[in-house]
């Protein structure tokens, strides 16, 4: 459902927010969003629990590295944990790093929401077409999204040589001595198809700072506005929660 | 003479720290209207020619250009090579060379966009050429990525299509399509362009022949060989054609070896026409005959299963299922065609077939098999042609003379990377034959790409490899090419096989054939004769 709205007021909501949960320092913000995050894919993506839950874990990972580093190592992270505890909006008598694990969270969650509801290439088509992305730019951007399934799929075809040559099937999920091993050859492939990208925007036309006309320009509309409004709506509430209780 | 829409006068490129030049010095027209095919061993400078037109070469990929090359009457380097979109519409070998965009959408409408045309324009445009190319709606907002080889380049071709150049030039554009959409849009590509023209590179042209206004065949070295209309052509210069490996028409090669046999007959360039030629010839019996000891069958010996695959589903790793309740068997010595239109599940079921991956459904019973992918470089792993057979356990002694079989020995010392289309594909053989551990071979397009030279030679090979007891699956959309190496075909269609059997039966029955979206093989209507007329 938020699949279909504008995706340039859709990332300056998304901007906001996260420079938001970085500056408020407080638990119950950092809550909030990832609850509302977690809500808005459940609900109105359709998303399964499992899946939001699943998607959590690289963010809580990574905020796990905040929150350990903490409680382990007080002494050397005090001056740290300070200056953070001394932003505005801080409040003191919550631990610095569990606010630090769940502000990582709510950072990514807002990222992934955006990522799972945003078209790349229509986000990539809109800042060319209002953001002043030059083509050349823009396209290049493209071609390296598109890079990543033919590079999926030139990895999977290189396992599969592989594992031939050694008389077995290929593992589902490569270790990490086999993953190493597919780097050179995947850079290499991407060098030599980002050669053939750029040829063939060359022959069909593209040219540095010449117009261009777009077939499908995304278009803002009240949807975008209502959007925006509530997200506003939400970030200002949250904000005197936080502040108020 | 028509007004030339592009010319060549006296060009030569040479690539840096080249020795010999690529192509040329040669000078080539394409006149005002015409239709042009270009033929020419592999090597020879084709693709070359085609990207200089444009200023790609040298401008984006380095190398000294002599000579004058103008389009409309311009000279080239006047514009960037971008700029010359607008006049010439660009349609490369690897259909990755012309994608640019996203979706199927942004792909076809990428040249107008970049042309300023009006939205609404546009959104006509595409509509159109989706429709001609018979691309369904619900592609539109499929993205690139997910299209299979084929598909990508369909889209390819109906990006060309919609940017109304008036100048069409294609690096064989249907090499890797089903006979029935290769032929299809091959006849869009040749209409005729009253204020523009088509250079076409093929290697295997049979079905455009009869579109094509005028042929220019290059030498290995790159100098034109012969120029002229088809029949001329051929007629006049097809045994030196043959003999450097260039394509001619089967009828054309069928009337020369006639003539070898005593048999004179008028120079045909389709088989209907040799058909024809033979109905009023006096000696029926004695070409009959001959041709009979030309497209006799294999002779088999009692089928012995390698291979068994029992009711199996078959997905891609980490795919959903594209072939359901295929049961088929591969045998000691016998070559298996796979056939199938674009996306019909051919690859997957050759990963089955080979038991790198495993049936969703279903059991594979057998050995572990072999694969030659599509893309040849996803073998390679070494720094020398010579170290990739060492890896692949030559014995000791033997690798040169391996290299050699396999026409590779002048390459020993190159990186694998650096070797032609051909070249590779001929080392990813090399590799996967280097030693007898894997009895079943799976080959999937041996010839895409290669010319006629290439195919004869992958032919040769599995046929030898099949006299060795092999068990060979082929991938290929080329009837002509199964019809020759083949001993039994399964034909892949609306996701299952629906007919198997021997090569000579199935590939001609046209009503699986057509259903596959497949063609019959070319010699379809001499075989017919045979049997009708011949004896």
């Amino acid at each position: 459902m938020l699949g279909v709205l504008h995706p340039l007021p859709k990332l300056i909501v998304c901007l906001v927010w996260i420079v938001t949960a970085i500056t408020l320092f407080d638990l119950r913000f950092q809550l909030f969003t990832i609850g509302l995050a977690a809500t808005l894919l459940i609900v109105l993506e359709r998303r399964s629990v499992i899946f939001v839950i699943g998607l959590m874990v690289p963010f809580t990972l990574f905020g796990a590295g905040f929150l350990t580093t903490s409680l382990l190592f007080r002494q050397d992270t005090d001056f740290a944990l300070k200056l953070s505890a001394e932003q505005i909006f801080a409040r003191p008598e919550v631990s610095a790093g569990l606010v630090l694990f769940f502000r990582a969270i709510a950072c990514g969650m807002v990222s992934a929401l955006f990522a799972l509801t945003t078209d790349p290439g229509q986000l990539v088509r809109a800042l060319m077409i209002h953001a002043r992305l030059p083509a050349t730019v823009g396209f290049a951007l493209l071609q390296a999204l598109n890079l990543v399934p033919d590079l999926a799929r030139e990895a999977q075809q290189i396992r599969l040589a592989r594992a031939m040559m050694q008389g077995r099937r290929p593992r589902r999920i490569p270790g990490p001595v086999e993953g190493a091993s597919l780097i050179v050859p995947l850079l290499a492939f991407a060098i030599r198809r980002a050669g053939r990208a750029a040829l063939a925007m060359e022959a069909r036309g593209l040219k540095a700072g010449a117009p261009r006309s777009h077939l499908n320009q995304p278009q803002a509309g009240w949807a975008d506005l209502l959007f925006a409004s509530c997200a506003a709506g939400l970030l200002a509430g949250g904000i005197c929660f936080a502040r108020i209780f | 003479m028509t007004e030339p829409v592009a010319a060549w006068r006296e060009v030569a490129v040479r690539y840096h720290f080249a020795r010999m030049n690529a192509v040329g010095p040669i000078s080539l027209t394409v006149g005002k209207g015409e239709r042009v095919l270009l033929l020419g061993p592999s090597g020879c400078g084709k693709s070359t020619l085609l990207q200089s037109l444009t200023g790609v070469i040298p401008q984006t990929i380095p190398a000294t250009i002599s000579g004058q090359i103008t389009i409309f009457g311009e000279p080239v380097a006047a514009r960037q090579p971008a700029d010359w979109a607008v006049a010439v519409g660009q349609l490369f070998q690897d259909a990755d060379q012309t994608l640019c965009g996203f979706r199927v959408e942004d792909e076809i409408a990428y040249g107008m966009e970049n042309r300023c045309v009006p939205a609404a324009d546009i959104a006509a445009a595409v509509r159109d050429a989706m429709a001609r190319v018979e691309l369904p709606p619900s592609w539109r907002s499929r993205r690139i990525a997910t299209l299979s080889g084929g598909e990508k380049q369909l889209v390819a071709l109906a990006a060309v299509m919609a940017q109304p150049a008036p100048l069409i030039v294609a690096d064989e554009p249907t090499a890797n399509l089903a006979p029935a959409v290769a032929a299809r849009l091959a006849a869009f590509l040749l209409e005729p362009r009253s204020e523009g023209g088509a250079l076409i590179v093929d290697h295997r042209s049979g079905r455009i022949l009869q579109l094509i206004d005028r042929i220019v065949v290059l030498d290995p070295e790159g100098q034109i060989l012969a120029e002229g209309n088809p029949d001329d052509v051929f007629h006049a210069h097809g045994d030196r054609m043959e003999a450097l490996g260039i394509w001619t028409p089967l009828a054309s090669r069928l009337v020369r070896k006639l003539a070898r046999a005593g048999i004179g007959l008028p120079h045909c360039l389709t088989i209907h026409e040799l058909c024809r030629a033979l109905d009023s010839h006096g000696h029926r019996a004695k070409a009959a005959r001959v041709l009979e000891c030309t497209f006799q069958p294999r002779a088999l010996s009692l089928a012995t299963p390698v291979v068994r695959l029992c009711r199996v589903d078959c997905a891609p790793l980490f795919g959903p299922v594209v072939l359901r309740d295929v049961s088929l068997q591969m045998n000691r010595g016998e070559v298996l065609g796979i056939l199938g239109a674009n996306g019909a599940g051919k690859t997957t079921l050759s990963q089955c077939l080979a038991g790198l991956v495993r049936p969703a459904r279903g059991m594979r019973d057998g050995p572990l098999g072999a694969i030659a992918f599509q893309n040849p470089e996803a073998h390679f792993t070494q720094a020398t042609v010579l170290a990739e057979v060492q890896k692949a356990g030559t014995a000791a002694g033997k690798d040169l003379a391996h290299l050699a079989d396999w026409g590779l020995e002048e390459q020993a010392d190159q990186h694998p990377f650096t070797l032609s289309y051909g070249q590779k594909r001929r080392l990813a053989l090399a590799i996967l034959t280097a030693t007898d551990r894997w009895p079943v071979l799976v080959l999937d397009e041996p010839t895409s790409g290669l010319d006629q030279r290439g195919a004869d030679t992958i032919a040769r090979h599995i046929a030898r490899l099949a006299q060795a007891g092999r068990a060979i699956a082929v991938v290929t959309h080329d009837m002509d090419f199964a019809f020759t190496v083949c001993d039994r075909v399964v034909v892949l269609a609306e996701g299952g096989a629906v007919s198997s059997g021997p090569a000579r039966t199935v590939l001609r029955d046209e009503a699986t054939i057509t259903r596959a979206g497949l063609a019959l093989p070319t010699v379809s209507p001499l075989l017919d004769w045979l049997e009708h007329k011949g004896c």
